[in-house]
């Protein structure tokens, strides 16, 4: 393992992305390993973009990972997950992340134009070792579990393998932080056995 | 003593976050008595209190505002009970006039410990401000931690140094500690009982003579810097090398890491007592070292500590950090910036996988994703009649407002016009009303939430009733203290058994203002009517108006199924695009395929506010 290993989640206020940062951090201390989260609240309420930064390692960290120093960047909205990779991303980077958008206010208004997501995803390759794409709406909406995005994430973070953090482990902490529920962990096995990215 | 397990696992490690961590080394320590105003980044330390306040049985409150949580705190100090005070960094603004009395005065036996939650870049905050400076300007000890299980051991220590003492002790926390999670050591919980003395301690005022309290005050500090000489929660260097860094706060991880990323060997010296810093530990470590660096968050608040002692002991030393300018004074620290601060001295090791691929023409693709009114907020509302009001009166109004939710205002079209303080709205209004005197035309409008009409409206709003100045305050009324998620406050809806309400309509009334006018603000044209006939009356005018935190109510219950729709085929499409545009409801958005607006059934909370702004009664409930 990269010690320390360094995952970001970047996404909108409202998807769950402080709680995805709480089971990775549950996960790896199920791993006997010393996890570290920094995040922001405040605007996590109210729409705004919201990161939650995952520090693994056999040490006591600070909370923000340097520049280029990230290994996977799970993006729950694409622009998100582009401003994140801009910040933090380097060559090593692995990008999960969902292609459904969700357009800030600017956009209802025309002030600004949202960004095609394809433009989004060419950049993305352009910075990082690897992109893997997922059209969450498509696999959620039939269980009825758009708001199981994060754990869908998760899970295919999980089934690629390129974490130190087991899947049994993820299992775990989401029931120790979500507790039972059918949703989220049918959404970790579709996460699991997606490889279409 | 008896033992009560609270904590799940004893003597094992739990993730928490600092705020999470500073609770409980607060219920570790010994606190019987904690006061707090809300503020973001220091919420959670008070709602943990609160929510082990029956296994604990300590007095946990959320006071009305800083100043009176801070003497309420010395209060019970004074009778004996260990006490504690939580706030934001412009929360102890509000509370320094009592702070810089205090310290000569003293705390009592139980001794007072305050935590003030810094926030460098502002997050959530109007200003980056450094509080230690409070530190310095009340003579009081200072403690910084570093990390979550710093934050629960430091409480201890600075109670005990304030109960020795009798000066109140000050621990200062950022955003990045106090919102970091990471392994803290849990043990159970210890039961106390606290027995407040009857009468208070002798001498509580610093009259006629401050001045021999003062020196008293700094008597004590040359005793605490011999105790923060070898102190335990320092990290003094192992061995000495020619080069130093000094770090502080979360900024000690920080420079940890950074020092991986580089060649060369250096010490350091991570220091949580940041003032005063004993003269004795900046002696040594000038006499050591050949050049220090200090990376510290805001301000050069423990360089300028060194640099004093430097300059009084001639030495050779080079110090460096923020006055020579390798490290900024604004805005958060990271290792990056630690790593930029070193680039002319030290040699970054060679690490190809690690470096950044700028792509910049990507830049051009992200557009910016603005903080808004949720979808249904009432505040939306208020301010569209403004808006419209402003129209109406042909552009000559201004509004002041003030902090809270309602604060995004400065984003809608711009309609509220300026944050400062809380309570500020309506006290600089009182200067621009008074302008009348000197022909000023325009209207005078502020605004203020529920939480801020308690905690700093008040004497502004007897000073406008008595200058007699024309001027309507609108108080947004959502029964909840909304931005830092919904704690109790005189007014509100919720209240502990043992409280009792005080009603804003009472105290409004009783300072008597011209008019006083009661009004909901879901249906925006009698709103907007209301507001503009108002606003033009003369005199002193109070809209108290009944609003909705749909965050509040989506807690409380789940929302129907979607009933708002939009009718395609009276929609003007692009030659309207007023509940787009100017509206904003982030659960309206535009269809490109109809070329209508578009209702998100998802984010809708059916509040029916937009039904009545669409002029062609588009906008539909079914
Ligand atoms: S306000 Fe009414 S007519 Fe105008 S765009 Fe919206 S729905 Fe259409
Ligand atoms: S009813 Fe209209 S204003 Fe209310 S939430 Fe729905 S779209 Fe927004």
């Amino acid at each position: 393992m990269q010690n320390p290993f360094n995952i970001l989640i970047a996404g909108v206020g409202g998807q769950g992305n402080v709680t995805s940062g709480k089971i990775l951090a549950t996960a790896a201390q199920r791993e006997g390993l010393r996890p570290v989260i920094g995040e922001t609240f405040g605007a996590s309420r109210r729409g705004g973009t919201v990161y939650t930064h995952v520090r693994i390692g056999d040490t006591d960290l600070g909370p923000l990972i340097p520049v280029g120093r990230l290994h996977v960047l799970l993006g729950l909205e694409p622009m998100e997950t582009l401003r994140a990779s801009l910040e933090f991303a380097g060559r090593n980077t692995i990008v999960i992340m969902s292609s459904v958008s969700i357009p800030p206010i600017g956009v209802h208004a025309r002030t600004d134009e949202y960004p095609p997501v394809e433009s989004i995803i060419s950049s993305l390759e352009k910075m990082c070792a690897r992109v893997h794409t997922v059209d969450s709406d498509s696999i959620l909406r039939p269980i009825n579990a758009i708001r199981s995005l994060n754990i869908l994430l998760i899970g295919i973070m999980a089934g690629l393998g390129i974490s130190p953090l087991g899947i049994e482990s993820l299992r775990l902490a989401m029931l120790d932080i979500l507790g039972p529920s059918d949703k989220n962990l049918q959404a970790f096995e579709l996460g699991l056995s997606d490889n279409t990215g | 003593m008896s033992s009560v397990t609270m904590d799940e696992s004893p003597n094992s490690e739990e993730i928490m976050s600092g705020n999470v961590a500073f609770a409980k080394g607060a219920i570790h320590a010994g606190v019987g008595f904690c006061t707090s105003y809300p503020g973001t980044p220091s919420t959670e330390i008070t709602e943990t209190l609160l929510q082990y306040r029956n296994e604990t049985g300590m007095i946990v409150e959320w006071s009305v505002n800083e100043k009176v949580a801070l003497e309420s705190a010395a209060g019970a100090s004074w009778m004996g009970i260990p006490s504690l005070c939580v706030m934001k960094s412009l929360g102890l603004n509000v509370a320094a006039d009592f702070l810089l009395n205090l310290n000569l005065s003293g705390v009592g036996e139980g001794g007072l410990v305050i935590i003030v939650c810094d926030d460098p870049k502002g997050h959530s905050s109007s200003n980056e401000q450094d509080s230690r400076f409070y530190a310095k300007a009340a003579q009081i000890p200072l403690f910084e931690p570093s990390t979550p299980q710093q934050a629960k051991d430091v409480v201890a220590h600075a109670l005990e140094l304030s109960q020795i003492f009798r000066v109140p002790v000050l621990i200062r926390s950022t955003t990045r500690l106090s919102h970091s999670g990471a392994l803290v050591s849990s043990s159970p919980f210890s039961s106390h009982l606290w027995v407040p003395s009857q009468n208070l301690p002798s001498g509580l005022y610093n009259v006629p003579n401050p001045e021999k309290q003062h020196r008293e005050l700094m008597e004590k500090l040359e005793l605490i810097q011999d105790k923060f000489d070898n102190h335990i929660m320092n990290s003094p260097p192992k061995e000495w090398k020619d080069i130093l860094f000094v770090a502080t706060g979360v900024c000690q991880k920080y420079v940890e890491e950074a020092m991986k990323y580089i060649e060369e060997d250096v010490s350091f010296f991570g220091i949580v007592t940041t003032y005063p810093v004993p003269h004795k530990l900046i002696h040594e470590c000038l006499k050591h070292s050949k050049r220090i660096f200090f990376f510290e968050e805001n301000d050069a608040f423990v360089e300028d500590q060194f640099r004093i002692v430097a300059s009084l002991e001639n030495s050779p030393c080079i110090l460096d950090g923020k006055h020579s300018g390798l490290v900024p004074f604004s805005g958060e620290m990271n290792v990056d910036l630690v790593l930029e601060a070193l680039r002319d001295f030290m040699t970054p090791k060679k690490e190809a996988e690690y470096e950044a691929v700028p792509v910049l023409d990507s830049r051009s693709l992200l557009i910016p994703r603005p903080l808004t009114f949720c979808a249904g907020c009432t505040h939306r509302n208020v301010y569209y009649a403004l808006q419209r009001v402003r129209k109406r009166l042909k552009g000559k109004l201004v509004v002041t407002g003030d902090i809270g939710c309602y604060s995004l205002g400065v984003f809608y079209h711009n309609s509220m016009e300026t944050m400062q303080s809380m309570g500020s709205g309506i006290g600089t209004a009182n200067g621009i009303a008074r302008l009348a005197d000197f022909a000023l035309d325009s209207k005078v409008v502020s605004l203020a939430g529920d939480s801020t009409f308690f905690h700093a409206c008040i004497p502004a709003l007897i000073n406008a009733r008595h200058k007699n100045v024309d001027l309507t305050f609108l108080i947004l009324d959502n029964s909840t203290t909304a931005m830092t998620g919904f704690q109790s406050h005189p007014g509100a809806a919720e209240q502990d058994e043992s409280d009792r309400i005080v009603e804003i309509e009472d105290i409004v009334r009783s300072i008597g203002p011209d008019s006083f006018i009661r009004i909901g603000a879901t249906d925006v044209v009698d709103l907007t009517d209301v507001m503009h006939a108002t606003i033009k009356q003369p005199g002193l005018k109070v809209m108290l108006i009944d609003s909705i935190c749909r965050l509040e109510r989506k807690r409380k219950q789940q929302p129907q199924e979607g009933s708002i729709r939009i009718e395609t085929s009276l929609c003007q499409g692009e030659s309207c695009r007023l509940c787009v545009s100017e509206y904003g409801c982030p659960a309206i958005t535009w269809s490109s395929d109809s070329e209508t607006a578009e209702i998100l059934d998802h984010l809708c909370v059916q509040c029916g506010s937009c039904i009545a702004i669409c002029p062609q009664r588009a906008i539909q409930e079914e």
